[in-house]
């Protein structure tokens, strides 16, 4: 910057907001004039040099006191000292050269605009008791006589003449400091609103932005989901949303079916007639379509519901699918329409038929000539003509024993692949616990007997009634003593157990058998998997009887859970829902 | 009087099989045939006490074939066993709905067979 450009500037500063050693400055100066004319003017007289001499000492001394409390903000609530000492300061003056005839009263016009410009009338008070104070000084302190009624009258009218300058000065001070608060007060607010407006814009620009990232996120979604047709909807089932995958699906473009198609004529109609009347809408009493009020039942009560139905494409043909509905809600939560989700199921049922019947065939296949091996070494054994001799019987009992063991395994695989498939027949009715038990007890018997595990039993005098396919029941309760008497011992025990709570029936069987790894409780209803304890004691089995049990068990709304501890025993338990005594009544 | 049976069965050992039991319970068996369109007409022909059907044949199911003879009142009263490796309730409603007598799910004890065919051939329907 250059020293032009910088005193320019301390120049402009000087003037726009005057510092307390620029007000003082002009009595400064004033002060230094009259000494000077004091001087040179003759016929001007000193007329009391101690109080001209206090005079112009103490306007020396504010002079730097103001020059210091310029530099020193925190003096700034007793700046007003400085013109009141002035004021006292020039009255000193004046009373030193002439009293009442100085020409230096008129320097006191000086302080007193300054005091009176100070925020609040009471500097106009102050300027006015100040001024009387010093133009009556020279009387109050003996100096000088006052010179009849006129010096009096010029000690009270000179500071009242004073006081209407200052009351003035005053005011124009408070108008010009209140113009200037709400100059200032509105340029805060300016700033404020600036500020605001500002942030807003930022806060704006970045939810556009994020807005933007969720719009191509979205769009990215949408055209991306080709396998599956997703279509949505306003109430009355007019289509307002159709991607990619309803066009391969289903044949329109998004084009031809948006706000001109409704689903329901995607719909195979003699199936949402159906569901429309199981759900008890009679046709014709609703606004909407009865079929699509059966179609969004769920959904408009708010849950999402998941259910096969038959599509029917632009061009006739049908498509099974699996659709979920869920409704689509605005701000204030109000129904605006539904979202259809759907998958072609055609290949998904294909595959699942394919698989049905090869399980049979092969079924049918490996059960023919079992049929034949049993039914021939049946044929064996009962000859009559020729008997066999104990060993040939023997032998004949392994060979029997085996393809009953291969057959056993054939109905395992067809019926873990029923129950893979979901087609898993139940035939259930009311039957009691203890029965099932019993009978599965004596089915175990003579291998426990073998095996030399003691089978024992814990069960309540309470009759226990489930509802339940007894054979299947009775097949999951056999494989879990099987397993219990497979894996215990010589010298074990095998317990089956039977405790009823409220609600439920629970069956137990725990053995004191080898125990299942910790870290293999998880695979355990796994179709083929088979505990390291099992393999590594060769017990014999091929991993489906737990498999089958849990399905059994689940079929039934029960529940399977296993507790064991390698070396000690597992114990296996069965929770079944109970059927009480009361509330068949 | 000794009565009479058609055996109708695609695998030959399990045809030999059903053969010897209905021999050995006293029966005499007029033919065997090995799919359902032989054994319908060998049932018109001879008109036999008994028809030992096997469910999945070639040409016509056991089923079928039990339907016709129900169907034809020329042929009379027969009265029919139905053998079938398939276990499901459904299979063996469906034959006994289909108008037989007695259902047998492979693989069957021979014993059985024959005590049932021993006792049955003598209840007339």
């Amino acid at each position: 910057m250059s020293t032009l450009v910088r005193v320019k500037a301390w120049f402009a500063e000087a003037l726009d907001s005057p510092s307390t050693t620029v007000k003082q400055a002009a009595t400064t100066a004033g002060m230094l004039a009259a000494i000077v004319i004091l001087y040179l003017v003759p016929g001007i007289e000193i007329t009391n040099a101690g109080l001209a001499g206090v005079g112009v000492v103490l306007i020396a001394g504010v002079s730097i006191l103001a020059v210091i409390a310029t530099h020193v903000p925190r003096l700034d609530p007793v700046v007003m000292i400085i013109p009141a000492i002035d004021i006292v300061a020039i009255g000193c003056f004046r009373g030193g050269t002439g009293g009442a005839i100085s020409p230096f009263a008129a320097l006191l016009i000086l302080p007193v605009i300054w005091l009176a410009s100070g925020d609040g009338r009471r500097h106009v008070l102050y300027a006015t008791v100040l001024t009387a104070f010093a133009l009556f000084l020279p009387f109050l302190i003996g100096a000088t006589e006052p010179n009849g009624v006129v010096d009096i009258v010029r000690g009270l009218f000179v500071p009242l003449v004073y006081a209407g300058a200052a009351g003035i000065v005053n005011e124009l001070a408070r108008q010009g400091r209140r113009q200037l608060n709400s100059i200032q007060a509105l340029a805060d607010d300016k700033e404020v609103m600036l500020q605001r407006t500002v942030e807003f814009a930022a806060r704006l620009q970045e939810s556009e932005l994020n807005y933007r990232a969720a719009d191509r996120l979205f769009r990215g979604v949408w055209a991306a989901v080709t396998e599956q047709s997703v279509v949505g909807t306003d109430v009355t089932g007019l289509i307002d949303a159709w991607n990619p995958g309803a066009t391969k699906i289903l044949g329109p473009s998004a084009d031809d079916a948006q706000d001109k198609m409704y689903i329901f004529d995607f719909h195979l109609q003699e199936e949402l007639l159906d569901r429309a009347r199981e759900l008890h809408y009679p046709p014709g009493e609703t606004v909407l379509n009865p079929g699509f009020s059966a179609l969004v039942e769920s959904a408009r009560l708010g849950n999402s519901e998941t259910r096969e139905w038959t599509y029917v494409r632009a061009d006739g043909s049908h498509v099974p699918v699996q659709l979920s509905v869920t409704k689509r809600i605005d701000d204030d939560g109000e129904t605006v329409g539904y979202l259809f989700v759907a998958l072609d199921v055609t290949q998904a049922r294909e595959v699942a038929r394919l698989k049905d019947e090869f399980v049979g065939l092969i079924s049918h296949e490996l059960r023919t000539p079992l049929s034949s091996i049993l039914g021939y070494l049946e044929l064996l054994r009962d000859d009559e003509d020729a008997p066999l001799a104990p060993e040939q019987l023997q032998y004949l009992g392994v060979a029997e024993r085996n393809a009953h063991r291969l057959l056993r395994l054939v109905g395992d695989l067809l019926f873990t692949a029923q129950v893979e498939s979901g087609n898993f027949p139940l035939d259930s009715r009311e039957v009691e616990l203890e029965s099932i038990i019993g009978a599965s007890l004596d089915t175990a018997r003579p291998a426990a007997s073998a095996a030399g595990v003691e089978v024992r039993q814990e069960l309540p005098a309470e009759p226990a009634l489930v509802h339940g396919d007894p054979t299947r029941l009775g097949q999951a309760i056999d494989n879990l003593m099987s397993n219990a008497i497979k894996f215990t011992p010589r010298g074990g025990a095998v317990t089956i157990a039977l405790e009823l709570t409220e609600t439920s029936a629970v069956v137990s069987v725990r053995d004191t058998g080898m125990g299942i790894p910790e870290a293999e409780m998880d695979k355990l209803f796994s179709r083929f998997f088979r505990a390291t304890t099992a393999t590594r004691n060769a017990v014999p089995g091929v991993g489906l009887g737990l498999t089958i049990t849990k399905a059994i068990i689940t079929a039934h709304r029960g529940q399977m859970d296993v507790t064991s501890e390698e070396g000690v025993g597992t114990k296996f338990s069965v929770t079944l829902p109970r059927i009480r005594v009361a509330a068949r009544v | 009087m000794t009565h009479t049976v058609v055996i109708a069965e695609d695998d030959p050992d399990i045809r030999g099989l059903v053969a010897i039991a209905a021999a050995k319970a006293g029966l005499d068996v007029l033919d065997v045939v090995s799919d359902g369109r032989a054994a319908l007409n060998s049932i018109r022909l001879y008109k036999p006490d008994l028809a030992i059907l096997d469910i999945s044949m070639p040409e016509l199911t056991g089923i079928e074939v039990c339907r016709a003879v129900r169907a034809d009142e020329s042929i009379g009263d027969v009265r029919i066993v139905l053998l079938s490796a398939s276990v499901e309730a459904e299979a063996i409603e469906q034959g006994l709905g289909a108008g037989a007598d007695h259902f047998f799910p492979k693989p069957f004890s021979t014993r059985a067979l024959v005590e049932w065919l021993a006792v049955g051939k003598e209840v007339r329907p």
